[in-house]
């Protein structure tokens, strides 16, 4: 459930290269790239579809290809294939731009669609099966694709690695650089904050000084770029069409010939990718406007890896204290329960359930309950090591997963907790004080899953809190037996903390 | 041995009988004839120790089952209800009026694996359209690519029919063999295409967990790969291991190391693996296994233990009759691995079977060892390693 450590789709886009280079034809490189689409998102079909013509497919019983369908799909008039005796399947397209224009379709049996991320990767793929044609067709010099080929290895091992974004996108424009040719080549992204102006995220060629003054310039005015990003096309501008005064004065006034193309994020284009020439020339051929193609894609990869990071990273913790959710705590306690059979050492959970905090929320209000929520996590993390994990389940519900320790241990880091939890807090203007109750459960290797722990922990914690509050009890046998069901423990606590309220 | 189980309305059944006996042809008519326990045979699935004689085993067969169709492989380790063993013959018989068969056959697979792939599954075509339907193919362990011949006859029966079946195994190629009725090949495969009234359902699961960081392969030519992040491929996935010394230079020190830590290749659902325990190279400082690893591919060192090779068992049976939705399993076709075997040892593979047993609580089921599992459900893949399948019939 944790963001895997590594982006598979750089790694998928070079395979694919690889793959389709590899074919001694155009048609076999194109039937090879169906395959190879199918195979990386595990989809059960996948074609080509050119000029209304099904050229190539995968997944269809043999004479039973459903010839309409496809084309309706490929020029969006239908979204969903339905193959006999396989049912109905989801469906994703992208555009193919070399000479013959067409689409690639790929069709997954069942209700999930295709995400943001796969559609992105379709994208990239549909641009290497181009870029792959076109290098069978004119680049004849094996050491011109062994180039290419070095070059989207470099880029896709910086996603892949997660790199930092800035490393990754400065490998794209010397890449770019070392392919075409031209004098200087950057990248301009929207600023998230002003879309109508780009900033200059990376380049090489500018006057270094020059590109920390002039970083920023309205998108109408940013040349070949602008206009890649305004026609959501690939634009090629001779001197400074379209061009203002900072893109002039930036590139020194020397600039013969642009290239730019768009880049996107989650679909959405996000900014603009170009090259640019200063001494007089033949201009770009088709297979310089494939290559920048190919890496504008890589830049897109690379972006929507970074937010899908980020949007991992919110998804997986809990929004108002920054702890683990419940989920990512969850598969980390299964991950961990492994490790520790593994490694031969016991661990503990820790259920924690706040004493009166329901008090405080009832007489301060929701704001200050969210205050004092964020103090206590806080006072919870500071108490913890590295290899430790704190969760908030929701509500004044906290757990925290100890890696190697003995009972004692983990016993002394509970008290140290509670004892942290205790100390009055400032919360609007008033002092505040709120105790904790811990449940601690110990796994030994080979004992019980993440499920069985947790429960424990929960009837351990159910005892502390009957057994006076602001304290820890350990797990033992019999607590399970005299302790009602889990779905109920909660509304109980709730019950109980209500009559020693009153009382 | 022989008991079999009929589905509730009569329509379908499987049974399973077994020879230990030493002569072909007597131990290929013995077990058929313990698995014929119901009306309307359909089909004989033959696993048959490599150290038969498969021509007298074939007679042997027919002899019991005259007119039934046949498909059988070479294996160097039954799996059957009693048990584990070797040098046996295991029968599976499919019959009643609920099932239809054809069987397909095609030698000469080096070279035109894909060809073959496609000609074995125009059978496919011979089967009315029932419900339900899966390919059964049972090929050359010995012979490369093997994803080719599953690409051939997915290009022919396309995502709607599943793929099952495994890789023939033996002492040494030349032991190796197919059978499709009276016919016996060598570097062949035979396929069987079932078609049925009734739910089919299968199982894929693998017992093993990725270690340290991802590597890219950064070169290699079919089943070898050379690089891994730009370094020798054996030195790089040895350190990521943490392997002893001798590891590195003795061939059979690493096959033993590396029988329980295959190459992980990462895929969109999880990560497959691959045996690369027995083709290593030295000189070249290569690592290379049976089937295709892609340039460009990210790898993972893995490593599992025979706990996780019996979990794996039992979530692969579970989850071939959970695919029978409502339906009454009445029989299991159960693929391990030539590797897992290794890992399991004697006493593994004992409770490989009754791990197995378990699941099935009281159907028949058959399998053995083979040198690559084939199961195709979702998707283009199809061919694993170390890895067990598992077919259900209902």
């Amino acid at each position: 459930m944790e963001p895997a450590p590594f982006d598979l789709a750089a790694q998928q886009l070079v395979e694919l290269l690889e793959l389709v280079s590899s074919f001694p034809n155009e048609d076999a490189a194109a039937q090879g790239a169906v395959e190879r689409a199918a195979q990386v998102l595990e989809a059960e079909i996948a074609a080509v579809v050119l000029d209304g013509h099904v050229v190539h497919s995968v997944g269809f019983a043999a004479g039973a290809i459903p010839y309409d369908q496809l084309v309706d799909i490929a020029h969006r008039r239908r979204d969903i294939l339905d193959v006999p005796r396989l049912g109905k399947c989801m469906t994703a397209v992208a555009e193919l731009n070399g000479e013959a224009r067409g689409h690639l379709v790929l069709a997954r049996l069942g209700d999930d669609g295709f995400s943001a991320a796969e559609w992105n990767l379709l994208r990239g793929m549909a641009r290497i099966l181009d870029l792959s044609l076109q290098m069978l067709r004119t680049m004849d010099s094996l050491r011109q694709r062994q180039r290419l080929m070095e070059h989207l290895y470099g880029i896709q091992r910086s996603i892949s690695r997660r790199m930092p974004l800035q490393e990754v996108l400065e490998t794209v424009v010397y890449g770019v650089k070392e392919l075409l040719g031209d004098e200087i080549v950057g990248l301009w992204l929207r600023d998230p904050d002003q879309p109508d102006t780009l900033l200059l995220v990376s380049n090489v060629g500018l006057d270094e000084e020059m590109s920390q003054q002039l970083w920023r310039v309205p998108v109408h005015q940013a040349g070949a770029a602008g206009l890649a990003i305004s026609t959501d096309d690939l634009a090629t501008v001779d001197g400074y069409a379209g061009a203002g005064a900072g893109v002039r004065t930036l590139t020194g006034g020397c600039l013969e010939r642009t290239l730019a193309a768009p880049v996107r994020e989650n679909a959405k284009v996000t900014g603009s990718l170009f090259t640019a020439a200063c001494s007089p020339g033949s201009g770009y051929t088709e297979i310089d406007r494939e290559i920048l193609l190919a890496f504008a894609e890589n830049v897109s990869l690379a972006l929507t890896d970074a937010k899908t990071l980020s949007d991992m990273n919110e998804a997986f913790h809990d929004s108002l204290t920054g702890l683990a959710s419940r989920a990512l705590f969850l598969d980390r306690l299964t991950d961990g329960l492994v490790a520790a059979e593994r490694e031969d050492h016991p661990m503990a959970l820790l259920f924690l359930d706040l004493d009166r905090f329901k008090q405080v929320n009832d007489e301060l209000g929701h704001a200050a309950g969210d205050a004092l929520l964020m103090g206590v996590a806080q006072r919870i993390q500071a108490g913890l090591r590295v290899e430790d994990l704190a969760a908030r389940f929701g509500g004044d519900e906290f757990a925290v997963m100890l890696a190697a320790v003995s009972e004692h241990q983990a016993v002394s880091i509970a008290q140290r907790i509670i004892a942290a939890v205790q100390r009055p807090y400032a919360i609007a203007g008033q002092e505040v004080s709120v105790g904790a109750s811990i449940g601690v459960a110990l796994c030994g290797p080979g004992e019980q899953g993440a499920e069985a722990l947790m429960a424990q922990a929960d009837s351990a914690m159910y005892f502390a809190k009957r057994n006076g509050r602001g304290r820890c009890e350990v797990f033992e046998p019999g607590m399970a037996l005299a302790h009602p069901a889990r779905p109920a423990q909660a509304d109980l606590r709730r019950a109980l903390d209500e009559i020693v309220h009153r009382s | 041995m022989g008991d079999g189980r009929a589905s509730a309305d009569g329509a379908r059944w499987m049974a399973v009988g077994r020879s230990a006996d030493p002569d072909a042809r007597v131990a290929g008519e013995q077990a058929a004839r313990l698995a014929l326990t119901g009306p309307d045979a359909k089909l004989l699935i033959v696993f048959g120790s490599h150290t038969y004689d498969p021509v007298a085993l074939a007679e042997g067969i027919a002899a019991a089952a005259p007119g039934v169709p046949v498909i059988g492989c070479s294996t160097r380790g039954e799996i059957a209800p009693d048990g584990p063993a070797e040098s046996t013959v295991v029968v599976t018989a499919i019959g009643g009026t609920g099932f239809v068969v054809a069987t397909a056959d095609e030698d000469g697979l080096t070279g035109r694996q894909r060809e073959a792939g496609a000609a074995v599954a125009r059978c496919a075509q011979e089967v009315p359209d029932l419900p339900h339907k899966v390919l059964v193919l049972l090929t050359d362990g010995y012979t490369r690519s093997q994803e080719n011949i599953l690409r051939g006859a997915y290009s022919i029966v396309g995502a709607a029919v599943p793929l099952f079946g495994g890789a023939a195994a033996a002492d040494a190629p030349e032991h190796c063999y197919q059978i499709n009725g009276a016919r016996v090949l060598r570097n062949g495969v035979v396929a069987a295409m079932i078609g049925s009234a009734a739910p089919i359902g299968i199982g894929i699961s693998h017992g093993w967990r990725t270690l340290g960081e991802a590597m890219v392969v950064t070169r290699s030519d079919q089943a070898r790969v050379y690089t891994l992040d730009r370094e020798p491929a054996l030195d790089k996935f040895l350190r990521q291991l943490d392997a002893p010394a001798e590891v590195y230079q003795d061939p059979a020190e690493f096959r033993r190391w590396m029988l329980t830590r295959p190459l992980g290749v990462q895929r969109r659902s999880g990560v497959a693996v691959k045996n690369i325990s027995h083709d290593p190279d030295f000189e070249g400082r290569s690592i290379g296994g049976g089937t295709e690893i892609v340039q460009g591919a990210l790898v993972w060192a893995t490593e599992g233990d025979s706990a996780s090779v019996l979990d794996a068992v039992e979530v692969a049976c579970q989850d071939a009759i959970d695919g029978l939705g409502e339906a009454e399993p009445i029989g299991l076709l159960t693929l391990s691995c030539m590797g897992c075997k290794a890992v399991l040892g004697t006493e593994g593979v004992g409770e490989e079977t009754e791990r197995i047993a378990k699941r099935a609580d009281g159907i028949p089921f058959a399998g053995f060892h083979t040198l690559g599992e084939i199961a195709r459900t979702r998707g283009v893949e199809g061919f694993h390693n170390q890895t067990l399948v598992v077919l259900a019939l209902s």
